[in-house]
């Protein structure tokens, strides 16, 4: 991190762990939940909003001078939804394939709070080297968690991991399902993503007891 | 100027308006060629996928005609286009540009749809493929299905615009897909679809006679709209495949 | 009017924005430590997806949807803007939630202190466009039908926000384990509520999560209603009910 100082360095860091968009800033909540079923559909989504956030931070940083106080949510939204809908198109005319995996993120990369949240806290104050570090880190920090509530809810709900069974096969009992293991369908419904995370929650805080809450 | 006055607000979201349309106005017509060419390209792979030419390797993936070859093969086993107009039957060879969520719409106003049927040769066989529309949880699901003159599935292609990853969205999966082939859409003389049923203790499909596939753990909306999609595109080309079984 | 009463409850209990959908979680988690505050907010969700829905509806059937520009005249039937359908919901959403806290502050400070610092949180509010973007996908088919589903979806997610409020304030004289104390208990519980709302999904279609295979009667209607049947279609629509019928 030689190319970085300290405090920018931190930009960085700090979102992935302490100051979490999501176990700690609470944003960004909606879409974790609806898309951790799979790892691959976490970690399309987790690359997406770098590359949304990242951008986005730097574009509304270097209007930050210019924007009226008064409609800044309408200008942030619309840049937001402008970004994602070029994204898409482009995509949909060189990458094909691509935009139909990202299809189903393109709603929920413009509802994500984490964007908008980064926007109103972070890019109207900050030059854009710090806004563009800022929103690289905080999509990361997001992007981590959906990482690991995927990993867990693939692999117990469907034995697999980004599509490969990589317990044996279900039907014809093979690998750890000889044992008479099965999977847990359960975990791939979205309520079990909410407890998934609760519980990274409960390890993240017993590790940093700082963190705690008092009630 | 000062930020705060209320012109400055005006002008700026004018402005505003006037960029950021123009940037998406001006992309949506460069690209609309190229993403309609490819829109183009994907429902020839899906036709051709629906009756088995496809690029499938081994038992897990779903792979088609790469876009440069499709074309040609599209022209090369679809062997007819038909259109069904009401009792009138045409042939058309852009039958597969025609949209079947508009001419759904348009039966939903009471007037006569369009209804294409693609007409495929392989290997010395015949493969009747329709194109299906219907709903899914949170959006649109599609596909094509392709039948043999019995009425028999010979091979299906769903895809979805929004299905939850990992549940819904795998109706686009090959174990899914595949589930289907050989089934009958008829129940003895009935056209009954063919359901997407929980816990018909059938998980490999070995009962091709049940009208019954298994369905996908935790996507039970995905998958009852699957089964009415069926059903529907099955009632609205009943009439045409009552001409096809009394031919023989 | 029976459709508007089950489309209000279904839209209350189970396709609830917080616990089917789990859309507008961030501020749900964010504001539901005290139930007066949590209050305030679900009123003004309330409020604002009753305005935004319908608006949005007016929006989306005469500007934005594949040929919705007809009414200019027949040369723009052709046009389909339906991808700028995110930029202009948002913008709505955007403009309503601005205009209402501008009105409120100037003709009633209290209901400004109350509820005003609610408003700017609402526009990130993810339910609100979700609304919105549902309203589309399901193809809500009058402005009625669309107030009752922006009012109805505001009153789902009131009784979520309520209700965990409502937890949140008792849990307090729990023991709960010091790490999984604020968040990460409203998590868990959230979660176990969700499963809870679940079962709601029994409701109205008797068992039966989606209208599939629904009882003949509503088959004849709805079937009349979208396919314009004939007779003759109509009684195989029914024979095909009893079938599958039969199977369960």
């Amino acid at each position: 991190m030689a190319l970085l100082s300290k405090k920018d360095a931190n930009l960085i860091l700090d979102p992935l762990a302490d100051n979490n968009p999501i176990t700690i800033q609470v944003l960004g909540i909606c879409s974790a939940l609806a898309i951790t079923a799979e790892l691959k559909a976490s970690i399309v989504m987790a690359l997406s909003v770098i590359f949304v956030l990242g951008l986005g931070n730097v574009v509304i940083s270097l209007m930050r001078n210019i924007i009226p106080s008064k409609i800044r949510i309408i200008v942030q939204l619309v840049v937001v939804a402008a970004l994602v809908i070029v994204v898409d198109q482009v995509l949909k005319a060189f990458a094909y394939q691509l935009s139909k995996t990202l299809a189903v993120f393109v709603g929920l990369i413009i509802t994500n709070c984490i964007i908008m949240g980064r926007f109103e806290a972070f890019a109207l104050g900050n030059g854009v080297k710090r806004s563009f570090l800022d929103g690289i880190g905080n999509a990361a920090g997001y992007g981590i968690i959906l990482i690991i509530v995927g990993f867990f809810r693939e692999l117990l709900g469907s034995g697999t991991l980004l599509g490969f069974a990589v317990l044996g096969d279900p039907i014809a009992k093979t690998g750890l399902y000889s044992f008479g293991y099965e999977n847990n369908g359960f975990m791939l419904l979205s309520p079990m993503a909410l407890i998934v995370v609760g519980l990274l929650i409960w390890v993240q805080r017993s590790r940093n007891n700082a963190l705690i809450e008092e009630n | 100027m000062d930020k705060e006055k209320n012109l400055y607000t005006v002008l700026f979201a004018g402005a505003m308006v006037i960029v950021v349309g123009t940037i998406l106005a001006y992309l949506a017509s460069a690209l609309s060629a190229r993403i309609k060419e490819n829109e183009r390209f994907e429902k020839q792979q899906n036709i051709l996928y629906a009756m088995g030419v496809n690029e499938n390797e081994g038992d897990g993936s779903v792979d088609f005609i790469p876009t440069d070859r499709v074309e040609q093969e599209f022209t090369s086993y679809i062997t007819d286009q038909l259109v069904i107009e009401g009792d009138k039957i045409t042939k058309d060879d852009q039958a597969y540009l025609i949209d079947i969520k508009k001419q759904l719409d348009i039966l939903k106003n009471g007037e006569t749809p369009k209804l294409p049927v693609f007409i495929g040769e392989k290997d010395g066989e015949k493969f009747y493929i329709i194109p299906m529309y219907g709903k899914g949880l949170w959006d649109a699901i599609w596909g094509f299905m392709a039948l043999d003159e019995d009425m028999t599935v010979k091979g299906v292609f769903f895809d979805h615009k929004a299905e939850t990853p990992g549940l819904g969205a795998n109706i686009k999966q090959r174990y899914f897909m595949d589930d289907f082939k050989g089934e009958s859409i008829l129940a003895g003389t009935q056209y009954a679809g063919i359901k997407v049923a929980k816990g018909n203790n059938d998980p490999v499909n070995t009962i091709k006679d049940d009208n019954e596939v298994d369905a996908l753990a935790g996507a039970t909306i995905t998958g009852n709209g699957v089964s009415s999609m069926i059903s529907k595109t099955v009632n609205l080309y009943k009439d045409y495949f009552e001409t096809l079984r009394n031919k023989e | 009017m029976l459709e508007h009463i089950e489309l209000f409850f279904k839209s209350i209990f189970i396709d609830n924005m917080v616990f089917a959908t789990f859309l507008g979680m961030c501020s749900y988690l964010a504001v539901s430590k005290k139930v007066t505050t949590a209050v305030g907010l679900g009123a003004a969700v309330i409020f604002v997806l009753a305005v935004t829905v319908p608006l949005n509806w007016l929006l989306d059937q005469y500007l934005l949807r594949d040929g919705a520009l007809a009414w200019l005249g027949p040369e723009y039937a052709d046009y389909n803007l339906s991808f700028l359908s995110f930029i202009l919901f948002i913008a709505t959403i955007a403009t309503m939630v601005q205009l209402v806290e501008i009105v409120v502050e100037k003709f009633s400070p209290a209901l400004y202190n109350s509820l005003g610092i609610f408003l700017p949180l609402i526009a990130v509010n993810c339910a609100i466009l979700g609304g919105s973007l549902f309203m589309q996908a399901r193809e809500i088919p009058s402005l009625g039908l669309a107030f009752n589903y922006g009012l109805s979806s505001g009153i789902g997610w009131f009784l979520a926000i309520f209700a965990i409020a409502a937890i949140r304030e008792k849990i307090r004289y729990s023991n709960v384990p010091p790490p999984l104390r604020g968040l990460g208990i409203t998590f868990i519980i959230t979660g176990l509520m969700a499963i809870g709302f679940m079962s709601f999904g029994g409701m109205l279609t008797g068992g039966d999560e989606a209208p599939v295979v629904p009882e003949p009667t509503t088959v004849q209607k709805t079937e009349k209603e979208e396919l314009k049947l004939d007779k003759e279609q109509e009684e195989t629509a029914v024979s095909f009910n009893s079938i599958t019928k039969e199977k369960e």
